[in-house]
């Protein structure tokens, strides 16, 4: 997975200095189609799934999509559903922080020290296939049911993703550039510190891309089995009950809230980062 | 043990007729270079000798895989040869010199592509120390040598392939080195550009004097530039078959008889050699 994402990056880079160069009305204009196609693909999906549910299938089962958005009403004007919210991306946001950190430190360390690599890399091999689900039984014997296990199980998925990433960037800093950077008469310390890890970035960035989506794809299985709060525990009690319509609340909620994060990480990217993430590197 | 001793006093004949000379900048002395493992080596240089003199153009020319640019590595002190002397300024060369600059074919990737044209110019003065008050000075002194100066906030990704070499021809420039080792710098140009790149570069030459290694397999550009031409043999255990000096005026132009001449003469030597990297390219 975090393969085929660096490969599409790899992509967008490139393809991004196309459209940089062309006139600026058909740029407006594909940004506009883009736009125009993704609200129609919603409405008709919504559309579809409003007429199926009402005619077709068991509404109780699947709650037609303006049923949902009337359970939701409430739950928003309450603020019952922000509180959930809150509480589950502070989760997310500290392990993903922590494990974000931990993982880049460390990969880049692996990456340019052989020795380090050899002896970790067969533990790292083995200890990502824990996925963090795997771990949520014993995280709660170590950490009990609050905020600490939460925190240490996205660390878990996260780190993994991130490390194995930043080594591959390290890994694929043109060996041209740092033999120009020695000529110039750069150290080995300045090499790594001014040449490998900026040349690593689009890589990094890219683990932490992945690495968010399975972050609010592993809270949920945390919350659902030891939590007593967030958007997990809002879909377990909902279970329980049978409230069907506040459980499509929630997996709504979990959509949309994925697809925001994911834009503000880019936007903040393309802010602060932006210098770094071209890998236009063949003439 | 006899062979040894013969390259060894070999290699003081060498030297000591150099030091006469007083000149001599980089001296390569039987220098032999093999990969692989030790019970079964694979030999990409077969004992190189060679005396590169101060403010000299030389060609590297062959055809792919007769180590030219193992050996240009050689020279840059990325790789150590197996056995053979290489000194710099009488010097042994140890690791990369400061005073010797490569410059490689992807300048792409060579460049630092988050750096603008600007920035990148300065990353060698500030690693090497320069104070910053002459900063402005050099960054815009070889700017305008390789006419880029109207370009310094663009990054590499902004650039055409030719001014990309263009800068990292300046950016090299700017720490001042005495030797610039070009791996194919021009090869992956198109072949306007590339002519274009000729004559820049030999302007280039010609104002800072500096000593230019030049690798090519394009006898056209070896002629068209070079002081001398080393014409190196297919491996395994290539070496240098001829030296050729070139004193046709400049600019060249390979419609003239006498360069024309030349071309055909080194084509014909290199013809056996080409066949035989064709026959290998294809078995590999």
């Amino acid at each position: 997975m975090a393969k085929a994402d660096s490969i599409q990056g790899v992509k967008r880079a490139a393809g991004s200095g196309e459209t940089a160069r062309r006139p600026r009305r058909a740029r407006t204009w594909a940004r506009y189609r883009t736009l125009l196609s993704a609200v129609a693909s919603l409405t008709v999906a919504l559309g579809i799934w409003q007429f199926l549910s009402s005619f077709v299938f068991n509404p109780i089962l699947i709650p037609p999509p303006l049923k949902v958005l009337q359970t939701a009403i409430p739950m928003i004007m309450s603020g019952e559903i922000f509180r959930d919210v809150a509480v589950s991306m502070v989760r997310i946001l500290v392990g993903f922080a922590l494990g974000s950190l931990v993982g880049i430190v460390t990969g880049v360390l692996l990456g340019r020290i052989r020795l380090l690599h050899d002896l970790l890399d067969p533990i790292i091999e083995l200890l990502r296939y824990l996925s963090p689900t795997a771990m949520i039984p014993i995280a709660v014997i170590w950490f009990g049911i609050g905020e600490a296990s939460k925190y240490f199980l996205i660390f878990w998925g996260t780190f993994f993703i991130v490390v194995i990433n930043t080594v591959a960037g390290v890994w694929r800093t043109p060996v041209a550039r740092q033999r120009a950077a020695e000529c110039l008469g750069a150290t080995q310390l300045q090499i790594f510190l001014m040449v490998v890890i900026p040349s690593a970035v689009p890589y990094i960035v890219t683990g932490m891309r992945v690495a968010m989506a399975s972050s609010f794809m592993s809270i949920i299985p945390a919350e659902i089995l030891a939590a007593d709060s967030g958007i997990g525990y809002l879909l377990q009690k909902s279970a329980m009950l049978m409230q069907t319509d506040r459980i499509f609340v929630a997996l709504a909620t979990i959509c949309l809230l994925g697809f925001a994060v994911d834009r503000i990480f880019r936007l903040l990217v393309d802010r602060v980062l932006a210098r770094y993430m071209s890998l236009v590197s063949v003439a | 043990m006899v062979p040894a001793l013969t390259s060894l006093a070999h290699g003081v004949l060498v030297r000591r007729h150099c030091r006469k000379a007083g000149v001599s900048l980089l001296e390569i002395v039987d220098v032999r270079k093999s990969y692989g493992s030790e019970a079964d080596p694979y030999l990409a240089l077969g004992g190189i000798d060679l005396t590169i003199e101060e403010g000299e153009f030389l060609c590297l020319l062959g055809p792919s895989g007769c180590g030219k640019s193992t050996l240009l590595n050689i020279l840059a002190g990325f790789e150590q040869p197996t056995s053979g002397d290489v000194s710099a300024n009488g010097a042994p060369v140890r690791g990369s010199g400061r005073d010797r600059v490569m410059l490689f074919q992807d300048a792409g990737s060579a460049l630092f592509p988050w750096l603008t044209v600007e920035e990148n110019m300065r990353f060698g003065l500030r690693v090497r120390r320069v104070p910053q008050q002459e900063w402005p000075r050099v960054i815009d002194h070889y700017l305008r040598m390789v006419d880029l100066d109207q370009h310094r906030r663009k990054f590499p990704a902004q650039l055409s392939g030719g001014m990309r070499q263009r800068l990292q021809i300046a950016r090299a420039l700017a720490v001042e080195p005495g030797v610039l080792l070009m791996d194919e710098p021009f090869a992956a140009l198109d072949a306007l550009t590339r002519r274009r790149m000729h004559v820049a570069l030999l302007d280039i030459w010609r104002q800072t004097r500096k000593t230019i290694v030049f690798v090519t397999h394009d006898i056209g550009e070896a002629v068209t530039l070079a002081d001398r031409i080393c014409i190196m043999s297919v491996g395994p255990g290539s070496t240098i078959s001829r030296v050729l000096a070139v004193d046709q005026p400049r600019p060249r132009d390979l419609r003239d008889p006498a360069v024309a001449r030349l071309f055909i003469e080194i084509e014909e030597l290199l013809a056996p050699d080409m066949a035989r990297s064709e026959v290998r390219e294809r078995a590999a």
